[in-house]
């Protein structure tokens, strides 16, 4: 079943300082993601991923185009944000737990249940023991895999994630990675995820739409045929690399 | 460490000496300055007649019903504003001419509608510490991270809730800070109130009477003792404030 549809959509902001310039960020995008796929954006920096990601989580209006989200309007479905910055989207005067309880705060669901949500989530990624610790008190990655717990926890119908992991370090990142499928693979939530890395890219994905320099056309939808659960040694396979080759030609011709 | 609490008392040591010397060589007439021990003496003077007790609770009373009354109104009022931009806009002017009138200056007005009783020493003060907080309350709003308020409303936290679990929090760290500057206030204008007119009680009430009556070294006390009540107010109230916010470094 399709769960997100993107027609059509093309961004254009007015430039300030020229009189009538007009600059384009999204050129014609259009693609269908189905119930339960997971599907990473990929293109260089500045393209209009996050521009594309804000369209499609209703937080930005595009200039032509629209998103049908279960076949409505994105507006009135429920969808879970991961933003890149975990500092300024996250309460730093709650514990973790806390954190993500106040994605269930305004559901109706009662205190037991609650955290009885939270600890579950929390237990998925290993930070049980760090549920009573104040947000501040969390490493970098530690304080993402809460900003996903609470996303995971608020039950959306689609997952949005801009750029998760791209403040933490190389080693911290493939950990966290790893983390972030655990807990999809139990939930199945169909997940849209933002990359500028392209081994985070074919690593989580069931496929990858890959975009181009600015204004960004859809260079190409490329399928991931690895093996789930994914693991790490996969980073070195030769069926990666290849996906990897593939990918870094289609940048090979394009002018700078 | 050791150290830091020597300059701690440094500076009020060569005051207190300084003071000692001027007033035992007679540099200035005791009609001025009284020595540090008749000042100390007649401090405990003063608390084993007990007489001072009532004069501080009435002054404390009138001080902390103003501040909580104009935490209630200040601190709603300065959230909505630094939220709503179209809020702010009409009620920038308002807020900051009546908070350039010197407060004091209102207190006859005051007087004029609610009478010379307690009344108006306590509306003048709710008036001056919430406008006060009405303008730290606004800056924690501004100073607050949009993104978080972003990330909220994905969420569908709207409304009443967004400002409970978001825009309060958020704003604390300078809430608190207004909250200080604020009570240090409610006790200056209390004093101030209490030199005039329609009360036999509190400190403000007792140095004016002292000085009237040429009682020296009672006025020194009662203005020290006033110095140490302010000085105990704002300690407490940022004992309360590094409990409560523990976040902010």
């Amino acid at each position: 079943m399709t769960i997100i549809e993107v027609n059509n959509i093309s961004k254009e902001f007015l430039q300030s300082n020229k009189k009538n310039k007009i600059n384009k960020v999204l050129n014609n995008i259009s693609f269908k993601i189905e119930d339960g796929e997971f599907v990473t954006i990929f293109g260089p920096n500045g393209c209009g991923k996050t521009t594309l990601l804000n369209i499609i989580a209703g937080i930005e209006n595009p200039t032509f185009g629209e998103i049908l989200i279960n076949k409505q309007n994105p507006e009135f479905s429920k969808k879970g944000f991961v933003f890149q910055n975990y500092n300024e989207s996250m309460l730093p005067w709650r514990t973790a737990l806390g954190n993500i309880e106040l994605a269930l705060e305004i559901q109706n669901i009662n205190n037991k249940k609650r955290k009885e949500i939270a600890q579950h989530f929390l237990n998925k990624v290993d930070l049980l023991k760090y549920k009573d610790n104040y947000f501040y008190e969390l490493s970098g990655g530690m304080k993402q895999l809460v900003a996903i717990c609470r996303a995971f926890a608020y039950n959306p119908e689609i997952l949005l994630m801009d750029e998760p992991f791209s403040s933490l370090d190389y080693s911290t990142t493939r950990k966290m990675e790893l983390e972030l499928l655990k807990v999809w693979r139990e939930t199945k939530k169909t997940t849209l995820f933002v990359s500028h890395d392209i081994d985070e890219a074919i690593l989580l994905a069931d496929k990858i739409i890959i975009l181009s320099k600015r204004p960004a056309i859809i260079k190409e939808i490329i399928k991931i045929d690895l093996p789930r659960p994914r693991k790490l040694e996969m980073l070195s396979s030769k069926k990666f690399f290849e996906i990897r080759k593939k990918i870094l030609r289609l940048f090979e011709n394009e002018k700078q | 460490m050791k150290n830091n609490k020597l300059y701690y008392v440094l500076i009020p040591l060569i005051i207190l000496l300084s003071w000692t010397i001027i007033s035992s060589l007679k540099l200035i007439s005791p009609l001025f300055i009284s020595s540090p021990s008749d000042v100390f003496f007649e401090t405990i003077n003063l608390f084993t007649i007990g007489k001072i007790l009532v004069d501080i609770y009435h002054t404390l009373y009138r001080a902390f019903f103003g501040f909580i009354l104009a935490c209630l109104i200040g601190i709603p009022i300065g959230l909505i504003m630094g939220y709503y931009d179209k809020i702010y806009s009409s009620l920038e002017f308002v807020v900051e001419f009546f908070r350039s009138i010197p407060s004091t200056a209102l207190f006859p007005l005051f007087l004029l509608f609610f009478g010379i009783g307690d009344e108006s020493k306590i509306a003048l003060t709710a008036w001056t510490a919430s406008l006060v907080l009405i303008i730290h309350s606004m800056y924690g709003v501004h100073l607050g991270k949009k993104l978080r308020i972003k990330a909220a409303k994905t969420m569908n936290i709207r409304g009443a809730k967004l400002f409970q679990k978001i825009i309060f929090p958020e704003a604390l760290p300078q809430i608190f800070g207004g909250m200080r500057v604020a009570l240090s206030l409610s006790l200056v204008i209390v004093v101030v109130t209490e030199m005039f007119i329609g009360t036999n009680f509190g400190l403000g009430f007792r140095i004016i009477n002292a000085q009237l009556v040429y009682k020296i070294p009672e006025m020194y006390s009662i203005i020290i003792l006033t110095g140490i009540i302010g000085f105990l107010l704002n300690k407490s109230l940022l004992l309360i404030e590094k409990r409560i916010i523990h976040w902010t470094n």
